[in-house]
């Protein structure tokens, strides 16, 4: 084979390599993504944070490391007793959601976690915080949806925080049951934006509406 | 060709084996305990890891150069230091502790507060309104704590033996002169200000900063609530009368008003009455909150209450056969505005103007009484905080009343006085860690009336013990100018002063509170009758040790707390002949509140009991002074509040269940009869039990709002 083609031939090679295989930041997100859905303890959560964490500081544009450490740190808060740690977590977790919105304002996942975010801080005390939360987290939820209908996340936790107001009523509960079903649709619909984008809550939203009646 | 091939492949993977160097080492803290899940890593690289459970990291990397390795915790100091690549590969790393104001000790001596944001917090602004027998009565509500003294005539806070006029109330760091509605003789009255208003109260029975003044015993310091967050209307129909309120949100600001009408005739029909009232309570009561939030970090807040109220009463007096009659009518005014601002991390400041008026009309037989109280109160306060070990806060303040009396029997007495009281204090709360902080504070006092300026020292230190558990000390002097039936008399008596000694132990953990607090408090210069008329040569002491638990956990769904207060006190002042123990000191004083909610039938029931030993009186009849003893104080007073819709709550509640017939001390004829006996009667509740009925609807757009915190 003529030499002279060759070089050509393979520098053509590696820029397509380049082009095709993903960047070291989604290789490194995607990792981590699949950590803190996998994580379970404390312990793991906190490592996968850490990692977010390098990332975030690597990538100062990027909104993705900040939403999935707050998810972190909301998902740690569920797993915490003491009603001043679980606090400590969701300040945490604020921080990145709010510094993430700094970046994206407009990214309506980052809001979903804010009223994710509101909607635990209920459960530290809801006699005391139930008004204050539950306000903060629907008015949240409802702004993402505002923004995009079919976010089947905002749907959900829109759809049990009503289901919880009704159920302590004890007033109907069709309209949240509908919100629920209509939140397992989307699921079922969802078209994740890229490869970083949240896909999380499918199963619990699919749990809620079969128990939801 | 295939050499070439060999050659790129071989280099490619060289440059990733040859340059990779693996960095290890252990991240500890000040005592040399490892750290975990610290992050470690290269900055601006994607290059780290976590340190495992004894703080050892190990991570490789493929950079090159020069890099700063950084270390990060939550709680702890970022630490980062400059490594060369390759060769630098053993780093050990030391993290300083961060002092975090949230986290560190608090100092809990002589202090109860009830605030919405920390979990820390001894009590919910909740829990004021939600206690059985203190039918939303902020004082009410207080005296289930420990420190107080159950004085069921009166409905005011009694703490550490001191007297009632010793507690005082500030709103928003802003005195409030005559915080109690005006009652009858021996009835119990009620705060002048709803709880609902507030958002966080703080109740301190001794060692309180040296921001507070002119209050001898107690610290009541409550904080209105921000902005409205949403339009709301409010309606309440009460057994005892009406109102109506509304808030409404405009961007940055908020105004919220409520009109409020009680009129006790109709229960008084319904439900007989020991006395006689020629005229039962009846008020009109208003209030206006204005916020303004301006820029980032300004608020203004003002607040406006007044209120007009008439009563009259017949009091028959069994020895004499005759009755008194004694009228009251009473006009209210309070404002309040303040304003807060942060200018920078280091510097916030606050200032705030209050003003009081109070006109009383008081008709007692043939006496007429007419009493005019101005206060105005105006304080500036800079906040400074260097670092995080350290906060220093000083102000300014000054304290204006005027005074008119006029008594007309058979002549016209008048009397009145001009009082400039100008303060000054310093205070700084130095963190040595998140485990120890130290409060010590001065406060400057100049009273233009007896010409004095007097200097009274606070200090007081807070250590944390293991992770739930903390000691604190208080120390301080106190002072409050004599009380205006002297001042009017005499212009130029000193201030009454008390020294407290606090030392408290709490241990908090999850919804569990357990705390003992015990105390020593000195009274002097407290004004006393004499021959010459008043002067300041009484004194007294009180001593003794609180005893609290609260727990929200042991029983799903039932939250309940007990306090128990020993006391011995005693005091020479007023008309006392000698050093006595006064009327209103109970040795003992237990509460037990309850709360339960039974979801099935969407209701809160709430219990408290009461309970207070023998109360001194005076029995002229015998040689030793204040010598007699009233039998024990039983109170089981129970309420339910009912969530008929989520928008509609029906409450009720009855004190005093059981109907006991609970004395509070005994009146004395001033003369004796014929056989030379003083003849007595009791003082007694004015009915056996006292029972509310109220239905409160909230309308607003979320319909998940509704008055339940506020019941």
């Amino acid at each position: 084979m003529n030499k002279s083609i060759l070089l050509p031939l393979l520098t053509m090679a590696v820029m397509l390599w380049s082009f095709t295989t993903p960047s070291k930041y989604e290789e490194a997100m995607k990792k981590q993504i699949n950590n803190v859905y996998q994580a379970n303890t404390l312990d793991e959560f906190q490592v996968v944070i850490n990692a977010l964490d390098r990332i975030a500081q690597n990538e100062d544009d990027k909104w993705e490391p900040l939403y999935y450490a707050g998810f972190g740190y909301v998902m740690m808060a569920t797993r915490t007793e003491d009603a001043t740690d679980k606090d400590k977590l969701l300040d945490q977790a604020l921080e990145k959601v709010k510094a993430g919105l700094n970046l994206q304002p407009k990214e309506d996942e980052l809001i979903v976690l804010e009223g994710f975010i509101h909607m635990i801080r209920v459960t530290v005390d809801p006699a005391t915080r139930g008004q204050q939360y539950s306000g903060l987290s629907m008015q949240a939820l409802n702004k993402a949806l505002a923004m995009d209908a079919n976010n089947p996340r905002a749907m959900y936790m829109l759809g049990q925080m009503e289901l919880g107001t009704a159920r302590f009523f004890g007033s109907d509960t069709t309209a949240p049951c509908e919100k629920l079903q209509k939140a397992v649709v989307l699921f079922e619909n969802q078209k994740p934006e890229g490869e970083l984008s949240p896909v999380w809550g499918q199963e619990s939203a699919i749990r809620a509406a079969q128990a939801c009646n | 060709m295939k050499a070439i091939f060999t050659i790129l492949l071989l280099l490619l993977y060289a440059g990733h084996v040859i340059g990779q160097s693996t960095i290890t080492g252990r991240v500890v803290d000040e005592k040399g305990v490892g750290l975990p899940g610290v992050n470690v890593f290269l900055v601006d690289t994607y290059d780290g890891t976590s340190t495992d459970l004894e703080g050892y990291f190990s991570f490789k990397t493929s950079e090159e150069g020069n890099y700063q390795l950084k270390a990060t915790f939550v709680g702890y100091e970022a630490m980062s230091q400059e490594i060369t690549l390759p060769g630098d590969n053993e780093i050990s790393v030391l993290l300083k502790e961060v002092i975090n104001r949230l986290d560190a000790v608090v100092i809990s001596a002589g202090s109860f507060s009830a605030g919405e944001e920390s979990s820390r917090e001894v009590l919910k602004p909740l829990d004021i309104v939600t206690t059985a027998g203190a039918t939303a009565d902020i004082a009410g509500a207080l005296n289930t704590l420990p420190g107080t003294q159950t004085v069921g005539e009166t409905g005011r806070l009694f703490v550490r033996g001191g007297d009632g006029y010793e507690t005082r109330t500030y709103i928003d760091g802003m005195e409030v002169l005559e915080s109690y509605s005006p009652s009858a003789p021996n009835t119990p009255s009620r705060g002048r200000f709803s709880p609902f208003m507030f958002k966080g109260t703080s109740f301190s029975t001794g060692g309180y900063s040296a921001e507070y003044g002119q209050a001898l015993s107690s610290a009541l310091i409550l904080n209105t609530k921000d902005m409205a967050a949403q339009n709301r209307t409010d309606l309440s129909l009460m057994s005892v009368g009406a109102d109506v309120s509304h808030s409404q949100v405009f961007g940055k600001s908020s105004i919220s008003g409520k009109i409020q009408y009680t009129n006790l005739e109709p229960y008084f029909a319904l439900i007989s009455q020991r006395i006689n009232y020629d005229k039962a309570p009846e008020a009109w009561d208003g209030n206006m909150a204005y916020r303004h939030q301006i820029g980032e970090s300004g608020m203004l807040k003002t607040y406006a209450n007044w209120s007009s109220s008439q009563l009259a009463v017949y009091q028959p007096q069994s020895f004499t056969n005759q009755e008194d009659r004694f009228e009251i009518d009473n006009n209210y005014h309070y404002l309040n505005v303040s304003y807060r601002d942060v200018i920078n991390p280091k510097w916030s400041y606050n200032t705030g103007a209050a003003y009081t008026s109070s006109k009383e009309d008081i008709q007692y037989n043939d006496v007429d009484i007419e009493e005019q109280l101005f206060g105005a109160h105006v304080k500036g306060v800079v906040n400074f905080d260097p670092d995080a070990s350290l906060s220093i806060r000083t102000g300014l303040e000054h304290y204006y009343r005027q005074h008119n009396y006029n008594l007309t029997e058979e002549n016209e007495i008048k009397k009145n006085y001009n009082q400039h009281i100008s303060t000054s204090f310093i205070e700084a709360d130095y963190y040595l860690s998140n485990d120890l902080v130290i409060r010590s504070g001065v406060r400057a006092e100049t009273n233009n009336l007896n010409r004095q300026t007097n200097v009274y020292p606070r200090l007081s230190v807070a250590q944390q013990l293991g992770e739930h558990g903390q000691v604190s000390l208080g120390y301080g002097k106190f002072s409050q100018q004599a009380q205006r039936e002297y001042l009017r008399v005499n212009t130029n008596l000193d201030e009454e002063k008390a020294t407290h000694y606090i030392a408290n132990y709490q241990y908090m953990t999850g919804k569990r509170t357990f705390r003992v607090e015990g105390y020593y408090k000195s009274y002097n210069d407290l004004v006393k009758d004499g021959t010459q008329g008043p002067n300041n040569e009484g004194q007294g002491y009180a001593t003794g040790f609180d005893v609290f638990w609260r727990d929200n956990q042991s029983v799903s769904g039932l939250d309940y707390w007990v306090s128990y207060s020993y006391i011995d006190s005693e005091r020479d002042y007023r008309d006392y002949p000698q050093q006595a123990t006064p009327a209103f000191s109970s040795t003992h004083n237990l509460s037990v509140v309850g709360k339960y909610f039974v979801q099935d039938i969407k209701t809160q029931i709430g219990a408290t009991y009461s309970f207070a030993s023998a109360r001194p009186f005076n029995n002229p009849n015998e040689e030793e002074f204040n010598a007699g003893r009233t039998p024990a104080y039983h109170d089981l007073s129970v309420n339910f509040s009912y969530l008929y819709r989520s928008n509609v709550i029906i409450h009720t509640s009855v004190t005093n269940v059981l109907g006991v017939d609970n004395i509070f001390g005994y009146e004395y004829a001033s003369e004796p009869n014929e056989e030379g006996i003083y003849q007595s009667q009791p003082i007694k509740q004015m009915a056996p039990r006292f029972i509310f009925l109220g239905v409160f609807i909230t309308l607003a757009k979320n319909k998940a709002v509704n008055q339940m915190p506020n019941l």
